[in-house]
């Protein structure tokens, strides 16, 4: 069976097309993501880890090799169909209350995706379903995002990426803006809409325990090179690569387990 | 060499620090732990008198024998960094971008110290040399955004140590920066304290951090104090319900032979979230969040010392077996 997401040797850069003097942010990435599987991308700040995600949900555009998303060339969705793309592969953001308008009111952000990728207004009972499989309730609705707490903000932002129906879950840091009490709430709430829904979850992550708890496989980015992938429990258990090694290392000594 | 006693910060209506006792021997480091908005940084930043406009702090600050509450501000300013340094949690915004490293790291020594400018300078060496920053006689001609945010930090701690404190406060200062880095920051502050027997008071919202740096831990939620004690008891057998369920929380790293059986494990979650400022419950804090909750609870809960050093305020602590089912 073939991936639903298949990398082949992109290169990706900030820039113009034609500029050649900018250094690539990705060099040379391949890999593979399969349809119902949770891939956590570690790596420090800076390694290209947004970057990654960013251009495989169609976001930015890189400049070489392949990236193909169900068996399509990734710039073929895009020039073709690019709103298809986008409700199949959807982002939760890191900071809930900087990636909702402040202007606003719950309703309303949570309604965009539908407005704009299937140009309708949803009703306010799919709304409410909405909100109900995140654990929240229809009152916040006409609410703004100051008003909500972060927790509440993020679950807005899980419910808004899954109205439209994704395969695919993209996660920025999740829960890093979260207070660690709220965490475990965003990482539970995480894992049960993936498995409910069948999605394919990838995550973007600087804490390996939380990759360790969510994610089956995991890649370690460099300097925008993948340095070593694998299952993460087997990456965790022997990891080879020297920045690899002198990570797991320094999240074992701050780790509490 | 420091010790709190009675602090209570006030903002407008909202006492937002109520502390009855916390104390850090000399060379000791304690952590202090806490959420956002449990008033961690205000009680960190009221020994040193940086609080904003408006606070009103009340209690006894005893400093080495002496009394910091109530002094002007420009004692206070004499304290700070002659007696107290301070480490701030972004580096990148701590650091003047227009001035040189060297200049800035010179700044701290000339305001408390009478020195000529060579041994200014020499002294400014001697101080990037010990915070482990390499070539340190090239680095005084550079400007912040060439260094890396480690090194920044670096600086910085530099600085807080310009005039040999006998306390150096640091409010997270390792938030900012990547596992890896965070991990030599925090070796830094550790042998520095040890080398120096200088106290530290370590800021921070992560218990694992504070377990590796600090010998005591200080829980703090909603302005209260819970738990206090020897730092690997604290973990081992809290007794307070919110410090437990904060480690039960945590997702960790899984040990070598449960690595096959962590992933989509479900974490232990605390309820509901951090309140706003003002709507904390009375009595217990913690309480509206907390499973094991009674109707005592309702109540201040009493101090209890478990032994010697650990005490907590909980009437329904970890140690104790609560019916659930009844409240």
């Amino acid at each position: 069976m073939s991936a639903l997401v298949e990398v082949r040797g992109m290169h990706f850069r900030y820039g113009k097309v034609r500029d050649h003097s900018t250094p690539w942010t990705l060099t040379d990435l391949s890999l593979d993501i399969r349809a119902d599987s949770t891939l956590g991308i570690v790596g420090e700040s800076g390694s290209g880890k947004s970057t990654l995600i960013r251009v495989l949900s169609g976001l930015l555009h890189h400049q070489q090799g392949s990236v193909m998303f169900d068996g399509r060339d990734l710039n073929d969705w895009l020039a073709k169909s690019p709103k298809d793309l986008r409700r199949r592969n959807q982002i939760v953001f890191q900071s809930p209350r900087r990636s909702l308008d402040p202007r606003m009111n719950i309703g309303r952000s949570l309604s965009q995706p539908v407005r704009a990728l299937e140009q309708r207004k949803p009703t306010k009972a799919e709304m409410t379903e909405w909100l109900a499989r995140v654990g929240l309730g229809n009152e916040i609705l006409p609410r703004f995002p100051h008003q909500l707490s972060g927790g509440q903000l993020q679950r807005v932002g899980i419910a808004r990426a899954l109205s439209v129906g994704p395969d695919v879950l993209y996660a920025d840091e999740p829960v890093s803006a979260l207070d660690v009490s709220v965490q475990a709430q965003v990482l539970n709430l995480l894992m049960d809409v993936r498995a409910q829904l069948g999605l394919t979850l990838v995550m973007v992550s600087h804490d390996l325990g939380v990759v360790s708890r969510l994610c089956e496989e995991v890649i370690v980015l460099k300097n925008g090179v993948v340095v070593e992938a694998g299952r993460t429990a087997d990456v965790l258990a022997n990891p080879h690569d020297p920045y690899t090694v002198s990570l797991v290392a320094a999240a074992r000594t701050v780790s509490l387990t | 060499m420091l010790e709190v006693r009675d602090l209570s910060v006030t903002i407008g209506r909202h006492e937002i620090v109520r502390i009855d006792a916390l104390d850090i021997p000399a060379g000791g480091r304690l952590g202090l732990v806490g959420e956002s908005g449990s008033g961690k940084t205000m009680t960190a930043m009221s020994i040193v008198g940086l609080l904003p406009f408006g606070a009103r702090v009340t209690g006894s600050i005893m400093f080495e024998g002496r009394e910091l509450l109530g002094r002007s501000d420009v004692e206070m300013s004499r304290v700070r960094g002659a007696d107290i340094g301070v480490v701030f949690q972004d580096p990148s915004r701590a650091l003047n971008p227009m001035m040189r490293i060297g200049k800035q790291v010179s700044e701290a020594v000339r305001l408390h110290m009478k020195l000529s400018r060579a041994e200014t300078r020499e002294r400014v060496i001697g101080l990037l040399h010990q915070v482990q920053l390499p070539q340190p006689e090239e680095l005084l001609r550079r400007y912040p955004h060439q260094l890396s945010g480690g090194q920044q930090q670096r600086v910085l701690i530099a600085i807080a140590i310009a005039c040999d404190p006998k306390l150096l406060i640091a409010d997270e200062p390792t938030t900012a920066l990547d596992v890896t880095v965070q991990e030599e920051i925090l070796r830094l502050l550790v042998h520095l304290s040890e080398e120096r027997s200088m106290g530290l008071l370590f800021v921070s919202h992560d218990l694992g951090v504070v377990r590796f740096v600090c010998d005591h831990v200080a829980v703090v939620y909603g302005g209260n104090l819970v738990e206090v004690g020897p730092t690997d008891d604290v973990v081992e057998r809290s007794q307070h319900r919110y410090t437990s369920a904060l480690l039960a929380a945590n997702p960790g790293i899984p040990a070598s032979d449960e690595i096959e059986q962590y992933v989509g494990r479900r974490l232990t979650v605390i309820r509901g979230s951090v309140p706003a400022l003002g709507d904390f419950p009375a009595g217990c804090r913690f309480r509206n969040r907390c499973d094991a909750a009674t109707d005592s609870c309702g109540e201040s809960p009493p101090t209890t010392t478990l032994d010697g050093e650990h005490r907590y305020r909980c009437w329904n602590p970890v140690g104790r077996s609560v019916d659930v089912g009844t409240r």
